[in-house]
């Protein structure tokens, strides 16, 4: 078998999303890039498994080495059949299922939309539109209106009620100027705003009772401008999963150059010198790059300190066997439910048309802040949407959390070392794109972050 | 199914790194051969028009983008194939010996609805050279044994065999997705982003 490379200009370790786009970026500008993991799979945190692998999914590998920090691996890891005569169907299929560990949107107009087209990444990938959003209002199931023909269409809002919306909404760039109550809710209250019209505001901003004016109005403005792009809502769900995008990514790189191998269970250690990374050790060679860069889950504890995270994710992943508002067509949808007065859960339902699951079956993604575990933070909301007789049933169901690295600082790293933190909380991609970006800049302050690749067709090899 | 519908190919080549696979298709593409390939610009994906019984069909070759070299191609690399084309070197035993592996790992990866009929097409490369160390019987033998697999000797350095191997790529291609086209479309309505602002799925797009 070849040896890797003994010297690159950039040595990335792990697949997770940030540390792809940083991969496809370095090789786009011409640096040669390695691009190590330790796992078999490509995308760390960020990756998507079928049902086997899910099972097989082993958070915390009992030998711990430089490469695998168990302060970042997720936790609480749990699993559940909830009927069992229908696990064996449910495995033959296992190939059918696409499970992301942290599955996000994208806004139509957004960042991550944006950097697909520019880059001319987005011809690796496809997409589906979310069809509806729905809320929790009064103990119920509500669909959100999305269009101005939506709120006309609507029987739950009244006439005068979709004068005051579409005003509200129409003048959203004024009220941050205008208005000096603070909070994102009493502000629609105090524009007398009906419960109705308030919820589905807020859902569409997918904001608490503790979203400040400024936040909400910029999350309405968000979801509106993403709107009469593709499809009926502002939201794109990746074909076969989020997984899939830090594929794209590492494809890109590995067509500008990049080498690429997964399953190294033969990293020694990161050495330093001097405040500076000079190598890797493997059992076989040792590769020396100029630069850095490591996923958090896949960096030596001796360059992290201090390790204290605050913050979780819940999560919980569901096979469901019919949607929680069955309709003629397969739906794919985002339901925005608010938990309490201060959380919101992110529940995606997702189809077989998604790529990510068999025909006749759901699958179901919540995700929400951590406040005690996954369990009890979603008890409340799976009794309201899988216990009733006609609501769905609960055939598989999956827990965990996963540690909120994304705002963590650490000292005296070396200063050829650039850490990717893991996945944060958020609907899309926006924050960890910008952390992407960040890195790449540090490392090639003057050089363009993914400029447009060419076409396939005007790579012409061998000239 | 209509046969006015467009139709695009998507075909995967796999095999040992050095066989020869990036040759092939740009050979097959572009009609082009080089000893030696920079390593800072690979391949991606090439496209070419058949025209197969009278019907023109696009196909999509899509190459490793050498991902293979290390076994780290990921499962996206193998999503939607209509045929895979399997490549070994004549002249270097252990990319024959491989050949099993890689068929084993199509199948499991791309997961295809009916992997006995699923078509692929070998191709035993670099005939060029000497000596051979795998006789074309040999070759022939293994592709019995699999179903009848189609076999060419090709040489992308000389531009042997290409045509013919590709135009038989496509026609199992063809066959393949009028057979699942047929059945149902699995996926339909998939977005692809692209830079003018239209939607894409028809009656999809949102009236406000
Ligand atoms: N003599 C000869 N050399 C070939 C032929 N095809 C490819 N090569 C050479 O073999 C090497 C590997 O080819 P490449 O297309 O990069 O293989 P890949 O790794 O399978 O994509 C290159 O140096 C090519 O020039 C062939 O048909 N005859
Ligand atoms: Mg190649």
């Amino acid at each position: 078998m070849d040896e890797l490379p003994s010297e690159v200009d950039l040595l990335i370790i792990g697949t997770g999303f940030i540390e792809s786009i940083i991969s496809a970026a370095a090789s786009r500008i011409g640096k040669s890039v390695l691009h190590l993991d330790p796992n078999d799979y490509y995308g760390n945190q960020w990756g998507s498994f079928n049902l086997q692998a899910l099972l097989d999914y082993n958070p915390d590998p009992s030998e711990p080495c430089d490469f695998r920090n168990k302060s970042f691996s997720l936790k609480n890891f749990h699993y559940e059949w909830l009927m069992e005569d229908q696990k064996e169907d449910l495995l033959k299929n296992s190939r059918k299922f696409n499970i992301d560990l942290t599955p996000k949107l994208h806004y139509c107009r957004g960042d991550f939309v944006q950097l697909l087209i520019t880059s001319n990444i987005a011809r690796y990938s496809e997409f589906r539109s979310v069809t509806r959003i729905l809320t929790w209002l009064n103990g119920q199931l509500e669909l959100v209106p999305c269009s101005r023909s939506d709120v006309f269409a609507s029987q739950k809002v009244s006439v005068v009620e979709k004068r005051v919306l579409m005003k509200l909404l129409t003048s959203l760039d004024d009220i941050l100027d205008s208005e000096n109550t603070h909070n994102f809710k009493k502000f629609l209250e105090s524009r007398k705003l009906s419960d109705n019209l308030v919820t589905y505001v807020m859902a569409m901003a997918g904001a608490t009772e503790h979203t400040s004016l400024g936040e909400g109005v910029k999350s309405v403005k968000r979801f509106l401008d993403s709107l009469g792009r593709f499809g009926k809502t502002p939201y794109l769900f990746s074909m076969y999963g989020s997984g899939e995008i830090a594929q794209a990514f590492c494809r890109l790189s590995a067509v500008f150059g990049g080498i690429y191998a997964l399953n190294q269970q033969n990293l020694i250690s990161l050495d330093s010198e001097d405040n500076r990374i000079t190598s890797l050790t493997t059992t076989k060679q040792q590769i020396r790059a100029q630069n850095y860069v490591t996923s958090l889950e896949q960096c030596s504890e001796k360059f992290l300190r201090p390790v204290k995270i605050n913050n979780y994710i819940s999560r919980a992943i569901l096979i469901t066997n019919k949607s929680i508002l069955p309709s003629e067509q397969e739906q794919l949808s985002f339901l925005i439910y608010p938990e309490g007065t201060e959380r919101i859960i992110n529940v995606f339902e997702l189809g077989s048309l998604t790529g990510t699951c068999p025909k006749n079956y759901y699958l179901v993604h919540l995700t929400s802040k951590q406040v005690t575990t996954p369990q009890e933070d979603f008890k409340g909301a799976l009794g309201n949407l899988f216990s009733g007789s006609d609501q769905p049933q609960i055939i598989f169901s999956c827990y965990f959390s996963i540690p909120e690295t994304s705002d963590l600082d650490f000292e005296n790293v070396p200063e050829n070392l650039f850490l990717c933190p893991g996945p944060d909380n958020d609907l899309d991609y926006n924050s960890s794109i910008q952390k992407a970006r960040e890195i790449f800049e540090k490392m090639y302050p003057d050089l363009e972050f993914l400029p447009r690749a060419p076409d396939p067709e005007e790579i012409i090899i061998g000239d | 199914m209509a046969s006015n519908k467009k139709v695009l190919l998507k075909v995967i080549i796999l095999g040992d790194s050095s066989v020869g696979k990036t040759s092939l298709m740009n050979q097959y593409v572009n009609r082009k051969f080089s000893n030696q390939y920079k390593a800072t610009i690979g391949a991606d994906f090439l496209t070419k028009e058949v025209t197969i019984d009278d019907r023109t069909v696009t196909m999509q070759i899509w190459d490793t983008a050498g991902q293979e070299r290390f076994q780290s191609l990921g499962v996206a690399f193998y999503r939607g194939a209509d045929c895979c084309v399997l490549v070994f070197d004549v002249t270097a035993p252990n990319t024959f010996k491989s050949l099993d592996s890689w068929r084993d790992e199509f199948l499991i990866q791309a997961a295809p609805r009916e992997p006995d009929n699923f078509p692929f097409v070998l191709l035993g490369n670099k005939v060029d050279l000497e000596p051979r160390a795998i006789s074309a019987k040999r070759a022939q033998q293994w592709c019995q044994a699999k179903n009848n697999m189609p076999y060419f000797e090709t040489s992308a350095k000389e531009g042997l065999n290409v045509e013919q191997a590709f135009l038989a790529i496509a026609k199992n291609a063809l066959a393949q997705q009028n057979q699942s086209v047929d059945l149902y479309n699995e996926f339909p309505d998939q977005i692809k982003l692209t830079n003018t602002q239209k939607s894409n799925g028809g009656g999809d797009s949102c009236a406000c």
